[in-house]
């Protein structure tokens, strides 16, 4: 797939026309400003036209700004099939299914912290398990497990793990209808079992942040943050049991989509039609994943309270939990009338127009890469006229983790974030250049795009101070 | 011959891993992914394993195989440093050779969430020739 082959249809909207690949169903649109243009990889435009080729696909295949080559599905890949006439495929879910970020806002703000960050940021990696094959502090039996696929952050709250509260701060209320543990095979239990609670490892991370920015004061005062003021985000997933999950799957659904005649352009986009028994299963097993992730974010949650309360007597309030690898089942405008579609979003963010937890906009949040800017906006109409109410999920990775690891060396990776008067804390120190800002596209100007597109709009900037890195 | 290599993925790890025969082919690809996870020098010889599977094509054996190993590495926590593969029709039998992982002894390298379908393909010219992304 050439990049001659893209048209210009509009400022920052590249087409992928129709008939630039056999068999593309509906056009594909990628969001690039001249910058991240020179980012574009062949295979990132390749995927977003396979996608393009699997049955019920409304209006486009689209990917996002951060958009890089993924397996299947593009990173920030958004893709609506129609309930009755399309499919749903695992792939454009990913393996970590809801990995998602999560914001709780300190009543600290940032000089109370700097003489102690360091004190901070090593009790946070103490608290929280992090790193490779990492598992959590909760023992849980098969019925407790159940619990969480079955309930997501309630689960947790439940046990005390957080307050009600916390749970109108989340997307869907930190649990998906639908979910069923009988669809989850004993091996996605035995991997997630011991793990609840758990950062992980590669780009996973916990960060003590400063809003350094306010964009918006109206949102920014609704969400709880000034200037100044210290959060902590938390970026993970659903560990072991959603990688089980989609692998399972995927390996059914290959014999699946040849029974349904479903010509797939790549193994990885193997699905099965949205309406059929199978499509149902995986639905009930994605959703159990996504409430796993949601309570693991939420426990993780519980052992932040425990440090600040115990190192400065607070306590901290959760701004919003949002997940970026997910399908969900939502009703759209498309071509004049209200559709129920499978929304695939693969590295992509909801931002919804209205949404329940503040009364106004959906909050969007959107991690930068280690040692970079992260950012809390609001979704808009634009968005969901659009980009079926989504947006980006992050900076977006340019170097290989190869090539990283080539170019760089963890002692001057960690020197940069130094000299920013940033710490770190990991396991892996092997791997922190896999992670640098150098590997990662800049985020301001995923930003700048997303709000210039109107799919959301910039509510604060929010710098890092201590970084545990999973 | 080189057993395997890595190639540029920019979200992910690509290898090829190449074997005179299919048993080797599988058993350079075993290692490759093991080579992925923990550092294979400071893993010993003192545990085994025994596998069998079959499947419906080479792809999908490789890839059961592959996910069978990465579960044992997560579950188990067993690193497989060596194996003897024999193919035969579509079925594969294994002895792995390895160690239960002690953290204080030895170092992980990145932790591997799945083996993906994605540009999966084992071919032959000369040689066989496998080609694994590994979401990581």
């Amino acid at each position: 797939m050439a990049f001659e082959e893209l048209v210009k249809r509009g400022e920052y909207v590249w087409e992928v026309p129709q008939d630039a690949a056999l068999r593309m169903r509906v056009p594909g649109r990628i969001f690039l400003s001249e910058v991240l243009m020179k980012y574009l990889e062949r295979g990132a435009i390749q995927q977003v036209a396979n996608v393009a080729t699997l049955p019920g696909i409304q209006k486009w295949s689209l990917a996002m700004p951060d958009v890089h080559t993924g397996y299947g599905f593009p990173i920030g890949g958004v893709a609506a099939f129609d309930v009755s006439e399309g499919i749903l495929s695992p792939g454009g879910v990913g393996f970590d299914i809801n990995c998602g970020t999560r914001l709780l806002v300190t009543t600290l703000f940032k000089e109370e912290i700097e003489p102690r960050i360091n004190e901070l940021t090593t009790a946070l990696f103490e608290a929280i398990p992090s790193g490779l094959g990492s598992k959590g502090q909760l023992r849980l039996s098969e019925k407790e497990l159940d619990g969480v696929f079955l309930d997501g952050a309630k689960w947790a709250v439940n046990r005390g793990y957080g307050n009600p509260a916390d749970l109108k701060h989340c997307e869907s209320n930190g649990c998906l209808d639908g979910a069923d543990p009988t669809k989850v095979s004993p091996l996605a239990k035995k991997r997630g079992k011991p793990q609840l609670g758990s950062l992980g490892s590669g780009n996973h991370f916990l960060e003590i942040q400063c809003v350094d920015r306010v964009f918006d004061k109206k949102a920014a005062d609704l969400f709880g943050l000034k200037e100044q003021q210290v959060c902590i985000m938390l970026h993970s997933g659903s560990r072991g049991a959603g990688h089980q999950i989609c692998t399972d799957y995927l390996k059914m659904f290959q014999a699946a989509s040849r029974k349904y005649s479903i010509e797939l352009p790549d193994k990885q986009l193997a699905c099965v039609p949205a309406d059929s028994q199978e499509a149902r299963d995986y639905f009930s097993a994605m959703a159990a994943a996504a409430n796993y992730a949601w309570t693991n974010r939420q426990v993780m949650s519980y052992w932040v309270r425990d440090v600040l309360e115990q190192q400065f007597n607070t306590t901290a309030t959760l701004v919003y939990d949002v997940a970026h690898n997910i399908a969900k089942l939502e009703k759209h405008t498309i071509d004049g009338g209200r559709k129920e579609v499978y929304v695939h979003r693969k590295g992509a963010t909801r931002a919804f127009d209205k949404d329940d937890s503040y009364g106004i906009e959906q909050p969007v949040l959107i991690p930068g890469s280690m040692g970079t800017a992260s950012y809390v906006l609001h979704g808009t109409k634009k968005a969901m006229s659009t980009t079926f109410g989504s947006t980006c999920h992050g900076a977006g990775r340019v170097l290989s983790r190869k090539a990283a690891r080539r170019s760089l060396t963890w002692r001057g990776v960690t020197e940069g974030l130094q000299r920013k008067h940033i710490v770190i804390k990991t396991d892996d120190l092997s791997s922190v250049p896999e992670e640098a800002p150098e590997a990662y596209k800049p985020i301001d100007e995923v930003i700048d795009v997303v709000s210039k597109l109107g799919i959301s709009e910039a509510v604060a900037r929010l710098t890092p101070m201590g970084v545990i890195k999973g | 011959m080189q057993k395997y290599e890595f190639l540029e993925h920019t979200a992910d790890v690509t290898f090829k891993a190449y074997g005179r025969d299919l048993n080797e082919l599988f058993k350079n690809a075993a290692e490759a992914l093991e080579d992925t996870m923990v550092l294979l020098d400071e893993v010993a010889l003192g545990e085994t394993l025994n596998i069998e599977m079959g499947s419906d094509s080479y792809e999908n054996l490789l890839y059961d195989w592959l996910s069978e190993l990465l579960i044992t590495f997560e579950v188990e926590r067993f690193a497989l440093k060596k194996c003897f593969v024999r193919i035969v029709g579509l079925s594969l039998t294994a002895d792995c050779l390895g160690e239960i992982l002690d953290l204080n002894r030895h170092r992980l390298n990145t932790e591997v969430k799945a083996v993906t379908y994605h540009n999966l393909a084992v071919t032959k010219n000369d040689i066989y020739h496998a080609e694994v992304t590994l979401d990581v």
